[in-house]
């Protein structure tokens, strides 16, 4: 199969950038986007051009750090996918493949399609977690939890902290993130102690970072790759509420 | 007091107040919406009501509290979306979703500021215009010019685009969102969204047709 991609190109963080187009062939329908990228980068690199700049590291959809908005679309244009595992036979042979990095104030862009997304790091680091001594591994019954709530906190612990959600949002808005992390952790008994000091940390690092405010329009929820529910941001919303209203905090 | 500004402050507390402030403006809709449908009885059943309320003390209170939910609905919003505006300085050569996004959705600030030039005209030449001849006649002098009543009719439509979203959102802001009712709250927020529309639109075509004079 051959394609023309046009690929934003960008020097560092500082300089402008823009789109380039490509041709490149010899391209099978079971490759990716990313084995695309890589085809193409080894025909750049026999004519001395400088390679396109991308992030990957699993590449099977798990780690998260493949940040391409192909055709508009982040992560591309199949429902729950990464871009990683987009194959090329979902394209025609001959079409033009618009590749852009990630869009938003939060998301620096780095150098070509690679961004900045360490503003989720901090996210983390403000509540993201709970607090336990570590050493022995405790006994796995010893704290009960039901089934249907333990199937709701692994919904949301799907989160592979991609960063799509905020892409795909109108409003780069980080919602949808940091609801599956608040809404996975008070979920479970052992997140409880922290419940009301995490939201409101968490959402207050999510606001310095400039992701935009929520506008309930779901963009994000279509565009997740692990199909997070905007349920959880109704979530995040009352764990706020209660934070502010109920607590000592 | 310090953790009210705080909530202010936050991106989640204003949403918070636009949500609670257009909520309380849906109901002052249906308010209104039932008196204006009294026109349909002729002029001596409409201008009485007029006069009912213009004579009650209480009117005054309730419309500054009313203008309270406009103000901080409109400021707001306003601010969520300059915000927003600035979350994404550089935009995408090719922007599509793959769903969640509705009309509604999509033209939330469009609808806005047409419904904002709406209120003001609206209150200028309703509200605080000459009424000495009755509401009645003065709603109908207003309304038979063509331009009036076709301006009025599509701030409407607009009106009733924002609250297709605008309902169903609010209760999302207020973090009730469950599969045993959001599918009701939305068919009730497309409903309540068509009957706003229609109901406030019924009566500039009713003048336009010749139907009141
Ligand atoms: C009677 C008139 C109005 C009613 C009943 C109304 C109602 C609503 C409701 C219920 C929402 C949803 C809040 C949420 O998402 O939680 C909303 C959103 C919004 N309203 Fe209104 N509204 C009215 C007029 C206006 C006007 C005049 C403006 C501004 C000029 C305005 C600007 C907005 C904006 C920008 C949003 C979206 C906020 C966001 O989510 O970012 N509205 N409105
Ligand atoms: S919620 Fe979905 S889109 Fe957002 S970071 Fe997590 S996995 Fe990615
Ligand atoms: S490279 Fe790991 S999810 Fe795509």
């Amino acid at each position: 199969m051959k394609f023309f991609l046009e690929v934003w190109r960008q020097k560092n963080a500082k300089v402008q950038g823009g789109l380039v187009r490509y041709e490149v062939v010899g391209i099978t329908p079971e490759m990716s986007i990313l084995e695309t990228l890589d085809v193409l980068n080894e025909q750049l690199l026999e004519k001395n051009e400088e390679p396109i700049a991308f992030d990957s590291d699993c590449r099977e959809g798990i780690c998260g750090m493949c940040s391409l908005v192909i055709n508009g679309y982040p992560h591309g244009p199949e429902k729950a996918s990464t871009s990683c595992e987009l194959r090329m036979r979902h394209f025609k042979d001959g079409q033009t493949i618009i590749i852009e990095p990630f869009r938003a104030k939060a998301f620096p862009v780095l150098r070509d399609l690679v961004v900045d997304r360490s503003a989720f790091d901090r996210v983390m680091a403000a509540g993201g977690f709970i607090s336990v001594n570590t050493g022995n591994a405790p006994d796995a019954n010893s704290i009960l939890i039901s089934k249907k709530t333990a199937d709701k906190a692994m919904d949301a612990a799907a989160c592979i902290g991609c960063g799509a959600c905020v892409a795909a949002c109108p409003n780069a808005a980080a919602m949808l993130f940091v609801a599956a992390k608040i809404s996975h952790l008070a979920l479970m008994p052992q997140g409880a102690s922290e419940r009301d000091e995490r939201v409101l940390n968490m959402r207050a690092q999510m606001d310095k970072e400039g992701f935009g405010h929520c506008a309930n329009e779901y963009a994000c929820e279509a565009a997740c790759p692990k199909e997070i529910k905007v349920s959880h941001i109704a979530k995040l919303n009352r764990e706020f509420l209660r934070a502010v209203f109920c607590s000592d905090k | 007091m310090d953790f009210l500004s705080r909530f202010y402050s936050s991106s989640i507390g204003r949403k918070f107040f636009v949500a609670g402030a257009g909520l309380s403006l849906c109901g002052f809709l249906i308010l209104h919406l039932s008196g204006n449908l009294l026109i349909f009885k002729g002029p001596g059943a409409f201008n009485h009501f007029a006069k009912t309320l213009d004579s009650n003390p209480l009117i005054l209170p309730a419309e500054l509290i009313l203008a309270g939910f406009f103000l901080l609905h409109i400021v707001i919003a306003l601010i969520v979306r300059y915000h927003n505006y600035q979350a994404r300085p550089i935009g995408y050569a090719r922007y599509s979703v793959k769903g969640g996004r509705t009309w509604g959705s999509r033209t939330m600030t469009a609808t806005a500021l047409i419904v904002l030039a709406f209120l003001v005209i609206h209150l200028k030449d309703f509200r605080f215009g000459n009424r000495s001849e009755g509401v009645y006649q003065l709603v109908v002098s207003c309304l038979k010019n063509l331009y009036y009543a076709v301006f009025y009719i599509l701030a409407m439509l607009s009106l009733s685009l924002h609250l297709s979203h605008g309902f169903q959102s609010a209760f999302q802001t207020f973090g009730l969102n469950h599969p045993k009712y959001t599918p009701a709250i939305k068919a009730l927020g497309y409903l309540f969204a068509l009957v706003i529309g229609l109901g406030f639109a019924s009566i500039p075509l009713w003048i336009m047709m010749g139907w009141i004079k």
